[in-house]
């Protein structure tokens, strides 16, 4: 067997049997072929020693192969992401109750002029937050019951912000804007209120650890 | 999910073109979640992986070998640019994994080297199904080659790679590895002409 002595055409040979030859560059090598018996020839060879080397390939077992591969990194991550939405979610979901409870509180606060209908009302609302958020929990009922006797419109509007606030900051700042709310409000009701205040002493409640409030002396 | 194809797979080892654009999509499905895309991509390279495993002089453990390979390509993914085709990284990949199982054979077996004439037989030893006479004879031819010129007419001859990517897969030059092509090629049809 003749070796051709276009090296050039001779060395595109096997990316020809392999059809890795832009057009042009193979309708070239075809036209050569067709007139060069030692291409043809060695274009044959080429067949059969890829043929030969396809059929000495020995099985692999794909599977064997794949239940060793790594997991898909996004997957992994994945999974670990909603996880950590789930504990957000459940931090706004208690922010919610709270902002629900404090605004019904104070609602109810106004129509009834009591603590008992609060307490009911926490009681009801209190156990899917406890988990989560018991210490924020147990800080802004302290700091509504020390809003207690203010039972203005004003103050269920500003309830919201200050909540959602605490989810986020210390407790500390709730306690003192609710001070100065306070004050406000008690100048307020000093200047306005026709009629005299039943209890002058500001009720206190005892909060325990699952998240029922009692006031003190009922 | 069965046994690898006999063949070359799709795209039969040339034509990469397409072929490495599919493999840089299926790769990039597999970052983005889909374990699917693994599996697509041992089938489509895991057949040429062990018939290089076997020009390489493999005999046993082809198995294993080729799964180390992909194992090691997908923990290392990040590293692959692109820069050459999928395919040939992991020729890459696989070579080096099994230089480091000859020194570790060499080690234990307190051999100095690995003789040729042992690679060759090694090599005879899995071509027990090629029945046909001309087949026989081209068996014989590449058996008879040089570790190196048999890795190298392998990837041209059975892959389709250039002489870059061969280059880049066994670490040598593409003049080297297009002397060690056209040397083997001299080879084989003096064998077969004798
Ligand atoms: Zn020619």
């Amino acid at each position: 067997m003749n070796d051709c002595l276009n090296a050039e055409m001779r060395d595109r040979l096997p990316d020809l049997l392999h059809e890795r030859l832009e057009a042009s560059a193979r309708a070239a090598v075809m036209a050569h072929v067709d007139g060069c018996a030692d291409c043809r020839d060695e274009l044959e060879l080429l067949r059969v020693a890829r043929g030969t080397l396809i059929k000495a390939t020995p099985r692999v077992d794909l599977n064997f192969i794949v239940e060793a591969l790594p997991k898909a990194p996004s997957r992994a991550r994945a999974l670990s992401v909603p996880r950590r939405r789930v504990w957000t979610d459940w931090r706004v979901a208690a922010a919610a109750v709270l902002l629900i409870a404090g605004g019904s509180s104070y609602s109810l606060l106004g129509r009834h002029g009591g603590v008992v209908v609060r307490d009911t009302l926490v009681a009801q609302v209190s156990p899917p937050v406890t988990e989560s958020a018991t210490p924020e929990v147990q800080q802004a009922e302290s700091a509504r019951t020390a809003e207690a006797p203010t039972p203005r419109p004003e103050v269920v509007a500003e309830g919201p912000s200050e909540v959602s606030e605490t989810s986020g900051l210390g407790t500390s700042r709730l306690g003192d804007l609710n001070e100065k709310q306070l004050k406000a409000l008690l100048t307020e009701i000093d200047q306005l209120s026709p009629s005299p205040i039943t209890e002058p002493d500001p009720v206190t409640l005892r909060v325990d650890t699952k998240g029922t409030t009692s006031p003190e002396g009922l | 999910m069965t046994d690898a194809p006999q063949g070359s797979g799709p795209g039969g080892g040339g034509g990469r073109g397409g072929d490495d654009q599919r493999d840089l999509e299926l790769i990039a499905q597999w970052k983005a979640g889909d374990q699917r895309a693994a599996s697509a991509l041992v089938e489509r390279h895991a057949a040429a992986l062990a018939r290089f495993a076997v020009a390489s002089g493999e005999r046993n453990e082809v198995d294993e070998l080729v799964q180390d390979t992909f194992v090691r390509a997908f923990n290392s993914l990040d590293g692959f640019r692109g820069d050459s085709s999928f395919r040939t990284w992991l020729f890459t990949i696989e070579r080096r994994l099994l230089l480091d199982r000859r020194r570790a054979d060499k080690r234990r077996r307190d051999r100095l080297e690995i003789q040729e004439d042992d690679a060759a037989t090694e090599y005879d030893a899995l071509d027990s199904v090629v029945a046909d006479e001309t087949e026989r004879r081209m068996r014989d031819a590449v058996t008879r080659l040089s570790p190196t010129q048999r890795e190298v007419f392998t990837l041209r001859v059975g892959e389709g790679l250039s002489y870059k990517e061969i280059a880049d897969a066994v670490g040598t030059t593409e003049g080297a590895a297009r002397v060690h092509y056209h040397n083997a090629m001299r080879a084989v049809k003096e064998f077969l002409d004798e």
